[in-house]
């Protein structure tokens, strides 16, 4: 069962560094660690043109096909995938609600994007600086020429940051009612038209006019983008208050919103963990075990969050080079910690590439996936386990490995 | 299983208490009730999850904070109001029901001052932080309702809407001897409403005859002093030496309006003109202040203030020194000691009702809110505290507080005071007992009514100013009859009989 490569369309279908045919070859893995939690060992992944074709365990391989066997100890996962960074871009943004803005836009193949790859994240959400409601991230292929070659997926979420405080509730409200009022608008308009048709048709005259409705102010689309689960929020808070006030602030509105919640300081978001739990949304922490506020109490929130049915996305500890590389180490500590080891492999691969919406593309290892994958020396979360090789759709793109 | 969890789930920040009294529960409430119950049950999610909710707080001592005690009786809150207390309570199947045999009930409190509680300033619906370290503490102090700025609003943890009871506490106005300015402008003031309200009421007399009659022009006039003299706010002035409280006095009997006095340091001087004003004072029984030595008559502060006050027909609120929660050293005057400084106001001689009315309905009162909050009545929004003794004595602790029917601070699940005295697990009612509200407080723990007897003559025969620890000693074989089929219990099942011989001796009183 050979899926067609072209099934993959999409800004990806024009990327050059996407090998134009048959290329084809077949890596030999002890061990790969899915990105859904699964282990498979004996696994013989088949990738075609950057895409895995077939993948099984102990399957024959055809004469002629290259092979990259691995060694015993070595370790296959998917590509780590970082959906909130704003590392290679720079700039400050605004305090007010701009959610129009486009983190693309920013975008730029500078030297920073290798720093991604050295470490093993081969997809990268970049988003919008800015406190109110900054703008839509972009999903980003670190490796490229140009933006636009780079790009996976634009407008993966709209960012919002909320606090305790009436202006930041008063951001999410007025872009719903201005959506509102809009559409009032619309409705406005088409009455007028239909009264002129009417009046036309009363005077016998044919009019072909078809009604166009006015555009919406593009600080109003976003808004209805959500509605119609085009966009998805990501919703930064600070402390368990700014949950409530989201909630608060949300009301009857029914659209996607995620939470990121910042482990960098300690937070008292452990009161709502068994709502945000029930929710069922994906919830972005750092790797960090946190104090009770004014105590010297330990909580593991990733894990308490993840028990209580929210879907975990770790990210680094700090958005820079330190942090990248120190990542795969402090998630082992939080397994260590106890969160659970198959809920560490999701929060980093699968998990975060579903929140952006490219979980049927990448952020796990099956069949029609991209081959975007790294090759451990050993267990990924030890210490003293280096990285050999990355590979980014079906290249290797950093490591020490030959194809 | 999955409805069991959500019962769970919105049994409120629910203890391990409570959790297991609901799993007792879930079986017979959703056996019956699960089909009748669940389009209700959406109806309700819809727009408040809490709909529907009934609690039940079986076996208590209530205390309605308006001179009634009910022992052993029942409280039932429905939609976060009190549906019905007394002793032919009928609980319904699905309530949740915690045991409070051997705890008393109170109103909740009322702080008509406060800074902090609220993790936020400006307007709470939009910025209240209902998770901060100092709302629960509050809420461990029995404060459930406090003044922040000008707003009265509830400290409903976990919630952001709904806090708000009246957004104008007060209607302040100044009337200092050492502002003889603003004397005058404030007599002028009212002065021209009060002459404004006589033209207006001359005017309705005359329209009946005569329909060109002029309505008074309201230009002018003062609109605060107007709705001071028709009664329909109270202002406050803060006075505290007998000059500025004669004044007040004086000022509010000349144009007959009721002053609230915040401070009336030295009202006990002049507490009967304060009487004769219909005043209600607004007291820190710890404050000390001398006395001017300059002058002959009586000043300062005085521990008996709020009692000589009340004695006069002055209205007696109590706050603390401190208006926030303050754990810096050995404070004891902040508002975790509200209750404490009520118990100081009965040192100087204020009868017990009145000292805690001065913290409940009488505090409600000056805040306009006493039509919700403020006692144990029909009708009135469930805020209510469940302590483990005599509310006003320092060694009391609050172990559960409700806000408009939901359990918001339990003591045994915070980490402030659980350590200290940790409730005895027997406070829970067996299974059987939460059946039927009539027989809950009858037939008391299975194991129970002996040991009870027998603490209640023993702790009588050795009288009540043994030492707690010797009586809990002298308990403890009591304890390993009655709990002989709990086998290994953890130590805390020696308090239990401490406890019931506190309030058997407390309640003989």
């Amino acid at each position: 069962m050979i899926l067609s490569p072209l099934l993959l369309l999409g800004p990806m279908a024009a990327a050059p560094a996407v090998p134009v045919q048959g290329d084809l070859f077949v890596i030999k893995a002890p061990r790969v660690e899915l990105g859904d939690g699964e282990v498979m060992e004996h696994a013989v992944i088949l990738v075609e043109d950057g895409e895995i074709v077939t993948m099984g365990q102990d399957l024959p391989v055809e004469r002629g096909i290259p092979v990259i066997e691995l060694e015993e100890g070595q370790v296959v996962m998917p590509g780590l995938v970082n959906p909130y960074s704003r590392y290679g871009m720079s700039g400050g943004g605004y305090n007010d609600s701009r959610p129009q803005v486009m983190a693309s836009a920013e975008l730029y193949p500078s030297a920073a994007y290798k720093v991604f790859l050295e470490n093993g994240v081969t997809t990268v959400g970049q988003y919008p600086a800015g406190q109110g409601i900054p703008g839509q991230a972009v999903a980003v292929r670190p490796k490229g020429d140009t933006a636009g070659a780079m790009i996976v997926e634009d407008g993966a979420y709209l960012k919002v940051v909320m606090r305790n405080s009436s202006s930041a509730k008063r951001n999410l409200r007025d872009g719903f009612k201005k959506a509102d009022d809009h559409l009032k608008k619309v409705a406005k308009e088409r009455e007028k038209f239909d009264k002129a048709q009417a009046k036309a048709k009363a005077d016998k005259k044919k009019s072909k006019a078809v009604f166009v409705a006015p555009a919406a102010d593009p600080r109003v689309q976003p808004f209805f983008d959500l509605r119609e689960g085009k966009l998805r929020a990501l919703v930064s808070i600070r402390n368990a208050a700014s949950y409530a006030h989201l909630v608060d602030a949300v009301g009857e509105e029914d659209f996607e919103w995620h939470l990121r919640v910042p482990l960098t300081r300690d937070i008292d978001v452990f009161h709502v963990t068994e709502e945000v739990g029930e929710r069922g949304c994906f919830v972005l922490m750092e790797p960090l075990i946190t104090l009770v506020p004014g105590t010297l109490r330990q909580r593991n929130l990733p894990a308490e969050f993840e028990r209580a049915g929210a879907k975990l996305v770790l990210l680094p500890r700090t958005d820079s080079k330190a942090g990248f590389e120190s990542f795969l180490e402090d998630v082992g500590v939080m397994i260590g910690a106890g969160l659970d080891r198959k809920a560490a492999v999701r929060a980093i691969t699968h998990n975060p590439a579903s929140f952006m919406g490219l979980g049927e593309r990448l952020g796990s290892l099956s069949e029609g996936k991209r081959a975007n994958l790294l090759i451990f020396s050993g267990d990924p979360f030890q210490p003293d386990t280096k990285l050999d090789a990355v590979m980014l759709d079906g290249k290797f793109v950093s490591g020490d490995m030959d194809q | 299983m999955h409805l069991r969890t959500n019962q769970q789930r919105r049994a409120s920040r629910p203890t391990w208490l409570l959790m297991a009294a609901s799993l007792f529960l879930a079986p017979t409430a959703f056996g019956v009730a699960s089909v009748d119950d669940e389009p209700a049950k959406e109806a309700g999610t819809e727009d408040e999850e809490d709909k529907e909710e009934i609690l039940a707080l079986v076996g208590g001592e209530i205390h309605t904070g308006l001179g009634g005690v009910l022992r052993d009786a029942t409280i039932l809150v429905r939609d976060g109001k009190i549906e019905a207390f007394g002793y032919d309570v009928d609980v319904p199947e699905e309530a949740e029901v915690v045991d409070v045999s051997g705890l008393r009930v109170y109103p909740g409190l009322i702080a008509v001052g406060s800074f902090g509680l609220f993790g936020s300033s400006g307007s709470l619906d939009d910025s209240v932080d209902p998770y901060n370290q100092n709302m629960t503490l509050a809420l461990a102090a029995g404060i459930t309702t406090a003044v922040e700025g000008n707003t009265v609003a509830k400290l409903k943890r976990g919630h952001v809407d709904g806090l708000v009871v009246n957004s104008s506490a007060f209607e302040s106005m100044s009337y200092s001897n050492g502002n003889p300015q603003g004397q005058l402008k404030v007599e002028a003031d009212l002065k021209g409403a009060a002459d404004y309200i006589r033209a207006y009421r001359a005017w309705e007399q005359e329209k009946k005859s005569n329909k060109e009659a002029k309505e008074p022009s309201k230009k002018g006039v003062d609109q605060q002093s107007l709705r001071v003299l028709r009664g329909e706010v109270r202002p406050r002035f803060n006075a505290d030496t007998r000059t500025d409280l004669l004044e007040v006095a004086r000022l509010a009997q000349r144009f007959g309006f009721r002053p609230i006095i915040n401070g009336c340091r030295e009202g006990w001087t002049v507490a009967d003109e304060l009487g004769r004003a219909g005043a209600t004072a607004i007291v820190t029984p710890r404050t000390r202040r001398p006395k001017d030595e300059s002058l002959l008559r009586e000043g300062g502060s005085s521990i008996e203030n709020a009692s000589i006050l009340y004695e006069h027909g002055v209205n007696v609120v109590v706050v603390p020194a401190s208006r926030g929660i303050s754990l810096g050293g050995i404070v004891g005057q902040d508002l975790l000691h509200l209750p404490v400084e009520a118990g100081f106001a009965i040192r100087g001689g204020l009868p017990e009702l009145a000292g805690l009315r001065s913290i409940t309905i009488e505090a409600a009162r000056v805040l306009g809110v006493d039509y919700r909050i403020g006692s144990i009545e029909l009708g009135k929004d469930a805020d209510l505290i469940v302590t483990d003794g005599d509310l006003l004595h320092y060694q009391t602790f609050v172990q559960w507080a409700i806000v408009d029917g939901e359990i918001v601070y339990d003591k045994q699940a915070e980490m402030f005071f659980a350590h200290i005295r940790p409730r005895p697990e027997t406070a829970l009612a067996p299974a059987e007992k939460m059946d039927s509200g009539e027989e809950a407080p009858a037939d008391a723990p299975e194991g129970d009514p002996e040991g009870d007897s027998e603490g209640d003559s023993e702790g009588d025969a050795e009288g009540d100013s043994e030492g707690d620890a010797e009586g809990g000693d002298d308990e403890k074989p009591v304890t390993d009859e009655t709990s002989g089929d709990g086998g290994g219990e953890e130590p805390e099942s020696s308090e239990e009989p401490e406890s019931s011989e506190e309030t058997a001796g407390e309640s003989g009183d």
